[in-house]
């Protein structure tokens, strides 16, 4: 937790980061960002002299994947300018302050920062039995969450969770996960989702915030459209082989080694909105589809419910009638199909057969 | 079995034209008209398009290599070099672990990131100063 009064560029000097790694950091996000070609060097200017503002990271109804994404990111250089850029004074996870000291934190920046300070939110958040399934000091999140959002300029919702209930908010729903959103309807609210997010899209976000003083634009379901305003599909590279009908058709065919498009596999690219073709992670060095696995589509809404990852799009699974078909004829032919599917696997693996996308799914 | 037994080919999809490289040049060219007739400069984020390895070989060849080359070490390793083509730069940036982390065709006289900003100048010439005089 930095003095919040120093300039940017100042405190980066002090970690030997010059002026232009400083242009080349603004240069790339702008690009990123999608803004235009001057947007950097006005972005460097910007940025340089910015107050940093104070932030407040709350965790609720989540894995703290998305702390984990942005702390562990592999270029701590891009990526990790996010704790250059904000002065943060309350993050469960990072801060050295515990109990009641963490509290007493807390409470002074909100009141230090009344209305300045940008509130992050990481996890769902509980509201059955009045928000008791999740609580923090004794308060539960839903509580926590009304009181800090009053004072805040803006809510940035950091992962699916935050955004759109994710994982906790999957059927059959038993904590009644909500997302920020859900909840709090006078603030502006900024979602990023992804499970996690990318890195380099908080980043971004503030660095948009601290430039031009307002939040990205944002598409209708919150998220900036900057990082989010195509889909997977257009910007997969893999994306000319969809278009010759160049498909993998198991994950080990001549298909899945020449590196063709992975639509047949359950693939979801082209109905999520997300940067990983450009960004991609872990530094840039791959990304799910170019490791040779489609895309989960977990920056969209319910994803974890949007049927099997492994049927593709064109045939969309259902996966409450598939269950009640299997209760309808009976739990002991469940068992037994289940069974014999696990032998058939077996018995492929021991002749190393080509396992099939219906053996994946049973 | 051992792993280099899997005869698994990561990324193929760069064998192939898709047209994207073409587009490029074309913007290119209408930039660099730009810059000559009202001096307005230009950039192309190559990063952000979906071109194949097969794509930035052509792209190269076409636009070719000029006179000037440049190596910084600004957070990792960047390359900036001027095509065949006068005010058509190329730039290439790495990160601190060697990742390609951007990749511009950025169309002015001097790339923006290569001219010493005047408070940095301001910095220097007050320490220059000290030094000079500490040697007198």
């Amino acid at each position: 937790m930095r003095d919040k009064e120093g300039v940017l560029l100042a405190g980066l000097a002090e970690h030997g980061v010059s002026r232009r790694t400083f242009m080349k950091f603004c240069t790339t996000l702008a690009s990123l960002m999608a803004l235009p070609a001057a947007s950097g060097v006005a972005m460097a200017e910007a940025l340089a002299t910015a107050r940093r503002p104070s932030v407040i990271w709350l965790h609720f109804q989540e894995c703290t994947g998305c702390t984990e994404s942005i702390t562990r990111s592999h270029s701590p250089t891009i990526e990790g300018l996010i704790f250059d850029l904000i002065s943060l004074d309350y993050q469960e996870t990072l801060m050295a302050a515990a109990g009641h000291q963490a509290e007493e934190a807390l409470h002074k920046a909100m009141k230090d920062n009344e209305g300045k300070y940008l509130l992050i939110v990481e996890g769902s958040i509980a509201q059955g039995l009045n928000g008791a399934y999740s609580t923090v000091a004794g308060r539960s999140n839903l509580d926590t969450l009304k009181e800090v959002a009053k004072g805040a300029a803006a809510i940035v919702a950091v992962g699916s969770c935050a955004s759109y209930g994710g994982i906790p908010k999957a059927n059959p729903n038993p904590t009644s996960a909500a997302s920020v959103s859900d909840i709090i309807k006078d603030k502006p609210i900024v979602n990023i989702p992804g499970c996690p997010p990318i890195p380099v899209v908080m980043t971004g976000v503030m660095a948009h915030f601290l430039t031009f003083g307002s939040l990205p634009e944002l598409d209708k379901l919150g998220r900036p459209k900057a990082f989010y305003g195509e889909t997977i599909h257009d910007r997969c590279y893999r994306r000319a082989f969809y278009d010759q009908g160049k498909f993998a058709k198991t994950f080990d065919d001549e298909g899945a080694r020449n590196g063709w498009c992975l639509f047949e596999l359950g693939c979801k690219g082209p109905v999520t909105y997300n940067a990983c073709a450009t960004t991609k992670w872990n530094g840039g060095t791959s990304w799910p589809v170019e490791s040779g696995h489609g895309c989960l589509g977990c920056s969209e809404p319910d994803f974890w419910d949007a049927g099997s990852f492994y049927k593709a799009l064109s045939m969309p699974a259902n996966p409450l009638k598939v269950a009640s078909g299997v209760a309808a004829v009976g739990a002991a032919v469940g068992v037994a199909v289940s069974l014999a599917n696990r032998a058939k696997k077996g018995a492929a693996k021991a002749a190393h057969e080509t396992t099939t996308l219906p053996d994946l799914e049973k | 079995m051992g792993l280099e037994d899997i005869s698994v080919v990561a990324s193929s999809g760069g064998e192939q034209l898709t047209g994207n490289a073409s587009a490029v040049l074309n913007e290119v060219a209408a930039m660099l008209a730009a810059l000559a007739e009202r001096g307005e400069s230009g950039i192309v984020d190559l990063g952000g398009l979906p071109m194949s390895s097969a794509d930035k070989a052509w792209l190269t060849e076409k636009l070719g290599q000029g006179e000037i080359e440049m190596s910084l070490d600004i957070g990792g390793p960047s390359k900036i070099r001027e095509t065949a083509f006068h005010g058509v730069w190329w730039l290439v940036h790495h990160n601190d672990k060697g990742v390609l982390t951007g990749e511009f065709i950025e169309v002015t006289r001097v790339p923006e990131l290569v001219s010493s900003h005047i408070d940095d100048i301001r910095r220097a010439a007050v320490n220059l100063g000290f030094l000079a005089n500490d040697n007198h």
